[in-house]
């Protein structure tokens, strides 16, 4: 057995990286060549034009702020345009710039890097202290990311695997990791929390251990919530006072912002073990018409820095009280409550996940760790037969389709175990529609503009029918390894097309919005049970409504033309209504009720001439 | 399996996969290799065996041939069978529709008519069965039920009803036909009710004794709810309502409960009349006025209260 290729497990984090390894059967840590076990996820370009990556960059980063690259984990994946991105780059010093796609680029000296280009030089780095570990070279890895990484993020933090030269096995959500790590080897029975509040993302899973199984049950968080927002509550209040005081904007000077920025984190690291911290830096400013330079000196008490995140806090528990909720569990049928993240040390998190869990959270698991070993286990247990471990994740968020109207069709609802397929037959939604367009969404929200596009394909060659009358299959697939595929299929002809889901080309809002506009002719129609059945209900009141004016018109207009002409044609849309009504088209009962709203309309405006 | 294909699969597991293939038009049940009406615990560790051998990712990296779209059919059939049997809802639906599988208490396991003779030996090996047989899952049920019963009237006859209601609960769950249950069930939901409510208005006195109104009026609400004809909650709660200035309707409201509870307590009725009058409902006020000086004259809300006002 000692003869398997090495196989690694790699937490990529937003500040601190690490790579563990299944060693003799356990998971183990594995060191840099600077005999630490956390790598900084820092990537800097020197004065001399050299590359540095990790511990060496981060040092240099006070005196190179503009060309050292940090957090570049809160930018993967994620579009220029998003008001993510356009967040973080009022609070990083070094410059952004929209790529091709409207991805983010970095832009550091001469050239432009993309954000996975840079994860890739950090994992190149764990790579290269994994192959010094074996002495023997390294190819394949498990990457984990935050549970809650969309499609899109997932496929970039692939990439960059794959630009640093490893054969990614698998990407996994890193709650999942940490509660692997934490039952491997154990004979844990029962479900487990796993709380994980990194430097920038935040993460609650729920799942169902037993003996070697792990079912994920629910899981949810928020990409945008860490450390990092730690920090810069800490660094908005030093500036703001400082700026009371001095009238110097301190934000503005990207050196001032980077020693700002260490300093807070270290403020709040210490405040976790003190009371109080000081926050001392000389020379922060120099008046730009000269005299003297300006220092910055500050106590942060505990008391201060938890009224400065308090909100932080209980947004981690209100995302808990959402996780249990959709997992069915309560806080008191948790066997274990697991903390993962560096920032799970701060006191008042503790305390609060004490509160709501009603229980002391495990102490048996190193929070910066744990996720790397949990990727170790999954390694082994994807490329070694006797390895007991099975790992039964989830989808983190929905999958559907775009219908008519601007809405979005679910197929495949957030938490459903994988593999998995669904199939659901949809109806075209205008008459003569010979071309159906398959728009591919991720995300929770309705309409269907605020998701994420994860692709698009065309079904061409149906036959030309009024509207609802053409059958078109939709399948959805999910296997293990949490690829999608989408394929149409017209029921009559046979005809089919269907895309493997890959990493979208990075479109905005407002342009998903504009294309879905565009092609609103083109969209498929749900022929949903429940929305068919509301419908017909409301045509229902609405043909009573028809039913009771009916006599009153003919009563008040006796004799005349247009009194008996109108009394016909309101019969006969009657009628054809309740064949609408009858039947199973949802085309047809929605023409219904408008063609029922105007007859009323018309008739009230009769009966209020007459009056 | 097409000839003269490599697959690295043990012989062994590939017939365990052929089968588990044959059977994915089968029950949900049969599917994991259980019998009809298995809970939803055991569903769910029947699943996590089978995941042990036939997820996806056991077969990572290997030639699989035909049977990788094979073993992708067999477990997402899997993850069905499991996501419908272990989902109260979805459970219930299936079973609603597939009423043969509810799986029965008794009936299919009772064991054939005995031999006419048996020897000593036998006699004892039948006791052994039967107690093994009782012990299992299905049959255990109606025993359990009975067990329940029986323990629930004990705690009645204590007058515990919080520790009998869940029992019964339990048993209701169990045996939800049985028609004994159900009217214990009912019966001690009452008492139950009635017995929280006494002890939430024990509580809010103390409270309020202690100053302490917010808390009080919390248990004098939980206490009306829990019965709503706990007068005396409902009179104290329109009490603390009003010294704090709190909505006229809700005050109203519980000064109705109470009156609608206890219509001859004369201090209700005062506070009623008060309540409607300073609403403006004049008509209203003095027919519950009326109403509070024919019962108790000399009563002394009536004397403060309605005497002064109601010069008739």
């Amino acid at each position: 057995m000692a003869d398997r290729e090495p196989v690694i497990g790699i937490d990529l984090g937003t500040t601190n990286s690490v790579v563990a390894s299944m060693q003799d059967g356990t998971p183990t840590v594995i060191r840099n060549r600077g005999s630490s076990n956390l790598t900084p996820s820092v990537v800097a370009l020197s004065k001399t034009g050299k590359m540095l990556v990790g511990q060496i960059a981060k040092r240099q980063a006070i005196t190179n702020p503009t060309d050292t690259v940090y957090a570049a984990k809160r930018l993967i994946g994620r579009k220029f345009s998003s008001a993510q991105a356009q967040d973080a780059m009022k609070v990083l010093p070094y410059t952004m710039v929209a790529g091709e796609h409207d991805d983010v680029r970095v832009q550091l000296g001469e050239k432009k890097y993309a954000v996975a280009e840079l994860s890739a030089m950090v994992l190149r780095e764990l790579k290269a202290d994994a192959e010094a570990f074996f002495g023997t070279s390294v190819r394949k890895a498990v990457i984990t990311v935050p549970a809650y990484f969309n499609d899109g993020q997932r496929q970039a933090t692939k990439d960059a695997g794959r630009i640093a030269g490893l054969e990614v096995l698998r990407i996994i959500n890193e709650p999942t990791a940490a509660a692997l790590a934490y039952g491997f080897g154990k004979s844990v029975n029962g479900k487990v929390a796993v709380f994980d509040l990194g430097g920038g993302t935040f993460d609650v899973s729920v799942l169902d251990v037993s003996s070697g199984v792990f079912d994920v049950i629910a899981t949810g968080g928020d990409t945008y919530l860490g450390g990092e927002d730690f920090d810069n509550r800490v660094i908005e209040w030093l500036v703001f006072d400082f700026a009371k005081e001095n009238g110097v904007d301190l934000r503005k000077d990207r050196m001032a912002l980077q020693r700002l920025k260490d300093a807070a984190e270290k403020a709040k690291i210490e405040l976790s073990g003190a009371k109080e911290a000081q926050v001392n830096l000389p020379f922060i400013s120099s008046p730009a018409g000269g005299g003297a330079a300006l220092h910055l000196q500050r106590t942060l008490t505990r008391d201060k820095l938890e009224e400065l995140c308090g909100d932080l806090v209980a947004k981690t528990i209100s995302i808990c009280e959402q996780v249990l909720d959709e997992a069915k569990v309560k806080p008191t049928d948790l066997k274990e409550m697991i903390l993962v993240g560096g920032m799970t040390r701060m006191p008042k998190v503790v305390e609060a996940v004490k509160q709501f869990f009603r229980r002391d959270p495990c102490k048996g698991v190193h929070p910066d760790e744990v996720v790397a070993l949990g990727a170790a286990v999954q390694a082994d247990a994807l490329t070694n037969a006797d390895s007991e471990v099975v790992l039964l994740d989830v989808t983190p968020q929905s999958l559907g389709v775009a219908v008519a109207g601007g809405f979005v069709r679910k197929l495949i609802p957030k938490n459903t175990t994988v593999p998995t397929s669904v199939t659901e037959v949809f109806n075209t939604s205008k008459d003569e529609q010979s071309t159906v367009k398959i728009m591919v969404l991720q995300g929770e929200a309705e309409v269907a503009h605020h998701n994420e596009l994860l692709g698009e394909f065309i079904l061409t060659g149906l036959r030309k029918a009024k509207r609802g009358e053409v059958e078109i299959d939709v399948t959805f697939d999910i296997n293990s390894e949490g690829i999608v595929s989408v394929s149409a299929k017209d029921r009559e002809t046979g005809l089919q097309q269907s895309i493997q889901v890959t990493a979208s080309g990075g479109l905005t809002e407002d342009e998903l919005r504009r294309i879905l506009d565009e092609q609103a002719d083109m969209l498929l129609e749900a022929r949903s049970g429940e929305e068919l059945t509301a419908k017909k209900n409301e045509l229902k009141a609405l043909m009573a409504e028809v039913e009771e004016l009916l006599p009153k018109l003919e009563q008040s207009t006796q004799g005349s033309e247009f009194g008996k002409d109108a009394a016909i044609k309101a019969r006969a849309a009657l009628d054809s209504a309740r064949n609408a009504d009858e039947g199973l088209l949802l085309a047809k009962v929605i023409e219904s009720i408008d063609v029922m709203t105007r007859t009323i309309g018309l008739f009230k405006g009769v009966l209020d001439r007459i009056k | 399996m097409a000839e003269g294909e490599t697959v690295d699969i043990p012989q062994e597991r590939q017939a365990e996969i052929l089968a588990l293939e044959a059977k994915l038009k089968a029950t949900h049940f049969e599917v994991l290799g259980l019998a009809p009406g298995a809970t939803s615990e055991e569903v769910r560790s029947a699943f996590h065996a089978l995941s042990r051998k036939f997820h996806p990712d056991r077969f990572h990296g290997r030639q699989l041939g035909s049977f990788k779209g094979k073993i992708d059919a067999v477990f997402k059939r899997l993850i069905e069978a499991n996501n419908v049997l272990t989902d109260a809802e979805k459970r219930q639906k299936y079973l609603d529709e597939n009423p043969g599988l509810r799986g029965s208490a008794g009936g299919a396991g009772a064991p054939s008519a005995a031999p006419a003779v048996k020897t000593a030996d036998e006699e004892a090996r039948d006791a052994e069965r039967r107690a093994r047989f009782a012990r299992h899952p299905y049959l255990a049920r109606a025993s359990r039920t009975q067990e329940h019963i029986t323990k629930a009237k004990a705690h009645i006859a204590k007058h515990e009803y919080s520790h009998a209601f869940s029992l019964l609960n339990i048993a209701a769950q169990m045996d939800p036909q049985n028609a004994e249950v159900k009217a214990l069930l009912n019966d001690v939901r009452k008492k139950n009710d009635s017995q929280r409510s006494e002890t939430d208005l024990k509580r809010a006195e103390e409270l309020v004794s202690q100053g302490n109104d917010d808390l009080a009026l919390q248990a004098l609400r939980a206490a009306v709810n829990a019965n709503a004809s706990n007068h005396e909650a409902a009179y104290k709660a329109a009490l603390i309502l009003e010294r704090k200035g709190a909505d006229v309707r809700e005050i109203t409201g519980y000064a109705q409960k109470a009156v609608d509870a206890a219509p001859g307590r004369v201090e209700y009725r005062v506070l009623l009349g008060r309540l409607l009058d300073a609403a403006g409902m004049k008509a209203l006020a003095k027919k519950h006025f009326e109403e509070a000086l024919r019962l108790g004259p000399d009563h002394p809300d009536v004397k403060k209260h309605v005497k002064k006002r109601w010069p008739f």
